[in-house]
């Protein structure tokens, strides 16, 4: 059985997305003769051709823009960002026009591109390289925001994003490319969009994760268990638009909630999800729902870095918090 | 309005008809810039604007004839101000406002309990008063433990039972009393062996609260604690407290330092059966400047009883039991009535209170 | 030729015997000009072969004078609280008519937001463009191009959109050709400078055409750069830049031509910078008297495009009296009709605003689509 990472995850759904599909198409800096810095595009150039896929210069308000006019044009393009801290450029294009042509247009234009970047710190990078920019995304109407947790995640969760006739922000946890592999079978199947997924069931209190930080949450979450606390996890998976209803029907049941999340804490989706739960899940609540975040402060630069990132610890003690309170 | 006539087109003309206008009313026109076209008998003309200015008014519609010299268009003469953006319509206002903030909402006592919703939501299905549950949690919190806990008591105990009628009266008055009064008692006994086998004592006791409220006033008094005033009164009207299967009632016998004892007596008969037979007017329970609660006829020997207000005192008779005495320094037995003086410290003081009992025993201590 | 490169060679030095690479010229570039026919309506230049005939200009001079009764009618609207803001194109007519008329109903036109011209020739409804200003987006469902995109807010932002529509046309292998428009101020931006570099770099099926008409609100060409033409930054994306008389529609419409043909037969693409002038304010809020001054726009009412084009076709003989004045009320019957039709339609209901943010509305947003239908015009 085929164990992938989650990067060899994402370059096969690519691949077999744009064999089945050949309005797909690859571009960016990068991605063709070399591949992809993070090799996400290994091979696709070798196999499908420089008019799938395409070395652009580096211009990431560019390579965002072009999409909308190629997407317009009935083509389905998948475009990297290089790293997480370039992505604010295409903010003017994703935000101004590819979350609105359809609607601005009464549906006549439409724009199916999925705007693929990592994100996310722990890797030792550079300044720039370990933004955490969901929430500034999934405050967009008309968009989709994605994040794997997993290998065979990004497989299903990137098919699905390129099936999908409208704009999809896909940010893939950096710190995941190569930390363990999955099997990861490529048999086409999108796994679905505006969904959570629940990867544990426990009745004493509910997780609410995404991306990277799922796998410290399941290590707390083992940690836990050890001491006979059972709790849920649950992975968001996709930001926008929220199945708030999973994780209502979780915390009906435990009546506890941490919600974990990289981004620092102002402002970032762990907020959405606690107004959320306050609004229509409020008699539910034995305890307030507490957010693990990042501080609000710049990421460090690496000899800080691990002190910044939440992990196991602080969601072990987020967790004691609620479940002591009452 | 600065007019602008159409000029002479030439071709000996006296009129043109309009085609076309190029400007509409409110645009700002510069010279030279084509206003309208104008049909003449050789061509179609484009009159330009003799100045720059905003036009005010168009003067006719496609099709009008216009003769030379007539008004074609007005400019305005005063310049138009700013409207300050480029797009869309800023809304402009001249009020100011007010940073003064608006009046504080009525008083809202928050309650203090602390408790999620959760538990509360519990709280409220299970029937439990969230006041009355003693918490446990840190820094107060209510818990689910802590509610379910009551629950079970409440649940031993039986449904409550809603009081009615006099019951609830009560329960209303003296929840009133204890808001408002500043209750202090004093008590003593009185010596009443000299008293016959048929003594009537509660016409001795309203005999002797005559008295007192002779010597001493201001234990027939009403007090108005908002107006910080009491009233002292000339006629003792004495409510007596009856207790009843229905409940406490406490009927008023009127003037009784006017009245003898036999007439006392028939007063006090009267007002029995009117009370046990649920005649008593409403009147009859009001007005009494000062109370007598003759308890001891139940048993009991001191208390401290509780004021109706706006009365400023009320008296309490205990059981009249034999005791031993020291008389002359010898133990005696004799028959002892105990008495309880509370009074509302607001209105009355202790030395009041002291003299207004001493009255009393002076009085009961009489054979007649 | 309009890139000049000379080579240069190793010289030997005569004294010392050394050799050294000469100083050279690697790059030069030359941006010419064009203009037929001048502001007096006079031929300046020998007719290109599409205009000898005079009859083959009327269907410019009549977009030009529609497209014109228009913008009148548009800023009347304004006026009386009918319509919202409205960026008028007075004096610019002569660009959107030359350009649309040398593409192909299947090219693409990627629009600023004053190119109503343009629009009205390709096949945009006067009754859609109205709709738009008006605030309804029923105005971008072109029943007409149905491929060409919609009015561009965001100065600039359409030309990346440009380059990837040019992309997907030649990655199709179809002949067919993105033309985009913009403004003397949108050649600052970035988006521009992306685009046409992309053009340059992947020898793209695309026309930018710069519709420069001195003025970004109150900003003056001469503080939008310091290069002399906004034609010449076609230089530093390695494509063809060229000037044309924007007033002048035979020009526009030459150039327009060429650069299309050059595109569609796979050449690449160009940069045509249109010189003319904005008669009217920025936008119909805007007080263009704030910062310029009347008599500046006075003197280029004499250079206005359809003045020129009128005397031009009277003196050929091409047009009468009674056509100015069956073409002025044609027109004015037209966008008349379109006007009443525009104030007749009424808005969409407020379920609408949810019905093409998705494909499909996610089950997340089923509420709130319910509530607003449900709720009442709490600021009518």
């Amino acid at each position: 059985m085929p164990e992938l990472t989650l990067v060899q995850a994402i370059n096969l759904a690519l691949a077999h997305e744009m064999a089945a599909d050949e309005r797909v198409l690859v571009l960016g800096e990068d991605v063709g003769v070399n591949g992809g810095v993070f090799r996400a595009t290994e091979g696709l150039l070798q196999r499908f051709g420089r008019s799938r896929v395409i070395d652009t210069p580096l211009a990431e308000l560019l390579i965002a823009g072009m999409s909308v006019g190629l997407a317009a044009e009935g083509f389905r393009p998948v475009a990297e960002i290089q790293f997480s801290g370039f992505i604010y450029p295409t903010l003017d294009q994703i935000v101004n026009h590819a979350s609105r042509l359809r609607n601005r247009t009464r549906g006549r234009l439409t724009c199916p591109l999925v705007l693929r970047s990592p994100c996310g710190g722990g890797v030792h990078a550079p300044e720039h390289h370990s933004e955490s920019p969901e929430a500034m995304f999934a405050h967009v109407p008309g968009l989709r925001v994605v994040i794997p947790s997993s290998p065979s995640a990004a497989y299903g969760l990137l098919l699905a994003a390129i099936r999908d006739p409208d704009p999809v922000v896909f940010l893939e946890p950096t710190r995941l490319y190569r930390a363990f592999k999955e099997e990861v079978i490529d048999d086409g199947a999108a796994a679905p969009l505006d969904a959570c997924f629940t990867l544990r069931e426990g009745r004493d209190l509910t997780f609410v994760t995404w991306g990277a930080m799922t796998r410290d949450v399941l290590a707390a979450a083992d940690a836990l268990a050890a001491d006979g606390i059972k709790t849920t996890v649950i992975d968001v998976a996709t930001l926008k638009p929220l199945d708030i209803k999973t994780i209502l029907a979780s915390v009906e049941k435990t009546g506890r909630c941490v919600v974990v999340q990289e981004a620092p804490l102002t402002g970032g989706f762990g907020a959405e999800i606690a107004a959320r739960l306050a609004e229509q899940g409020l008699t539910s609540l034995l305890a307030p729902v507490v957010r693990v975040a990042g501080y609000d402060t710049v990421m460090p630069l690496p000899r800080l870095e691990s002190r910044y990132m939440p992990g196991k610890g602080r969601i072990l003690a987020a967790a004691r918090r609620v479940l002591e309170f009452a | 309005m600065k007019a602008f006539a159409l000029p002479d087109l030439g071709e000996g003309l006296h009129e043109a008809e309009i085609v076309a206008w190029h400007v509409s009313a409110g645009d700002h026109v510069v010279a030279d810039q084509p206003l309208v076209s104008m049909e003449t008998e050789k061509a179609v003309v484009e009159i330009p604007a003799p100045w720059s200015g905003r036009i005010a008014k168009l003067h006719g519609q496609p099709g009008d004839r216009v003769a030379v010299g007539a008004t074609l268009v007005e400019y305005e003469e005063a310049a138009t101000g700013d409207i300050g953006t480029v797009v869309g319509t800023l809304p402009q206002g001249a009020t100011v406002a007010s940073t003064a903030a608006a009046e504080p909402p009525g008083e809202r006592v928050p309650t203090g309990i602390k408790a999620t919703p959760a538990v509360r939501a519990l709280a409220r299905k299970l029937g439990v008063e969230l006041g009355t549950v003693a918490p446990s949690g840190a820094d107060g919190l209510v818990t689910r433990a802590d509610v379910e806990r009551a629950a079970r008591a409440l649940s031993e105990a039986g449904p409550p039972e809603p009081l009615r009628g006099v019951r609830r009266a009560m329960a209303g008055s003296m929840t009133r009393s204890h808001a408002e009064v500043v209750p202090a008692t004093l008590t003593d006994e009185a010596d009443v062996e000299a008293w016959s086998d048929k003594a009537d004592v509660t016409v001795r006791l309203a005999r002797a609260i005559v008295a007192a409220c002779r010597a001493e006033p201001a234990l027939n008094a009403w007090y108005d604690g908002k107006a910080v005033a009491r009233r002292l009164h000339k006629k003792v009207d004495l409510a007596i407290a009856m207790d009843t299967g229905d409940g406490l009632f406490a009927p008023v016998l009127r003037n009784v330092e006017t009245r003898d004892p036999a007439d006392l007596r028939r007063g006090l008969d009267a007002m029995k059966r009117d009370v046990l037979a649920r005649t008593v007017p409403l009147e009859e329970l009001r007005g009494a400047t000062i109370t007598l609660s003759n308890f001891g006829t139940l048993g009991g020997r001191h208390a401290a009883l509780v004021i109706v207000p706006p009365q400023a005192a009320i008296v309490g008779a205990g059981r009249i039991v034999p005791r031993i005495v020291a008389v002359n320094g010898q133990p005696v037995a004799r028959r002892l009535l105990p008495l309880s003086l509370t009074f509302d410290h607001r209105a009355v003081t202790g030395g009041e209170a002291a003299r207004f009992l001493r009255a009393m025993i002076a009085d009961l201590a009489m054979e007649e | 030729m309009w890139l000049n490169t000379e080579s240069g060679g190793v010289r030997k030095n005569a004294s010392s015997g050394e050799a050294h690479i000469a100083m050279r010229m690697i790059a030069s570039f030359e941006i010419p000009y064009r203009q037929f026919l001048g502001p007096e309506g006079r031929e300046t230049e020998t007719m290109p072969a599409f205009a000898r005939d005079p009859a083959a200009l009327l269907p410019l001079y009549r977009a030009m004078v529609l497209t014109r009764t228009f913008d009148s009618k548009a800023i009347s609207l304004q006026r009386t609280g009918r319509l919202g803001t409205y960026p008028p194109c007075l004096g610019q007519e002569a660009i959107g008519v030359g350009l649309a008329s040398a593409m192909e109903p299947n090219d693409v036109l990627l629009p600023s937001y004053r190119e109503q011209a343009a629009q009205l020739w390709r096949g945009v409804s006067p009754l859609e463009i109205l709709l738009y200003w008006g605030g309804d987006e029923r105005g971008s469902d072109f029943a007409g191009p149905r491929h060409d995109f919609p009015i561009c807010v965001p100065v600039s932002s359409q030309a990346p959109h440009a380059v990837g529509v040019a992309l997907a046309m030649k990655l199709k292998g179809e002949r067919r050709v993105a033309v985009c428009c913009l403004g003397d101020g949108g050649t600052s931006k970035g988006d521009f400078y992306e685009a046409i570099n992309l053009a340059g770099a992947m020898q793209l099926p695309a026309v930018f055409v710069v519709a420069n008409n001195q003025w970004a609100i109150s900003v003056p060409r001469s503080a939008q750069t310091g290069a002399v033409s906004l034609a010449q930054k076609a230089v530093a994306a390695g494509i063809p830049g060229e000037q044309v008389d924007g007033n002048d529609v035979i020009a526009v419409a030459d150039a327009a031509r060429r650069a299309i043909e050059t595109a569609r037969s796979g050449g690449g693409s160009t940069l045509i910078e249109a010189i003319t002038y904005r008669l009217a304010d920025h936008t119909t809020v805007d007080d263009a008297r704030r910062y310029r001054d009347d008599s500046e726009v006075s003197r280029h009412w004499e250079l206005e495009p359809i003045a020129r084009l009128r005397r031009y076709l009277t003196e050929k003989g091409a047009w009468s009296k009674a056509d100015e004045e069956r073409l002025l009320v044609d027109c004015a019957a037209e966008i008349n009709a379109a006007a009443d039709r525009y104030l007749a339609i009424q808005p969409q209901p407020p379920a609408t605003m949810f019905d093409h943010l998705y494909a499909q509305l996610p089950a997340e947003y089923a509420a709130q689509r319910q509530e607003a239908a449900a709720e009442a015009d709490e600021h009518a």
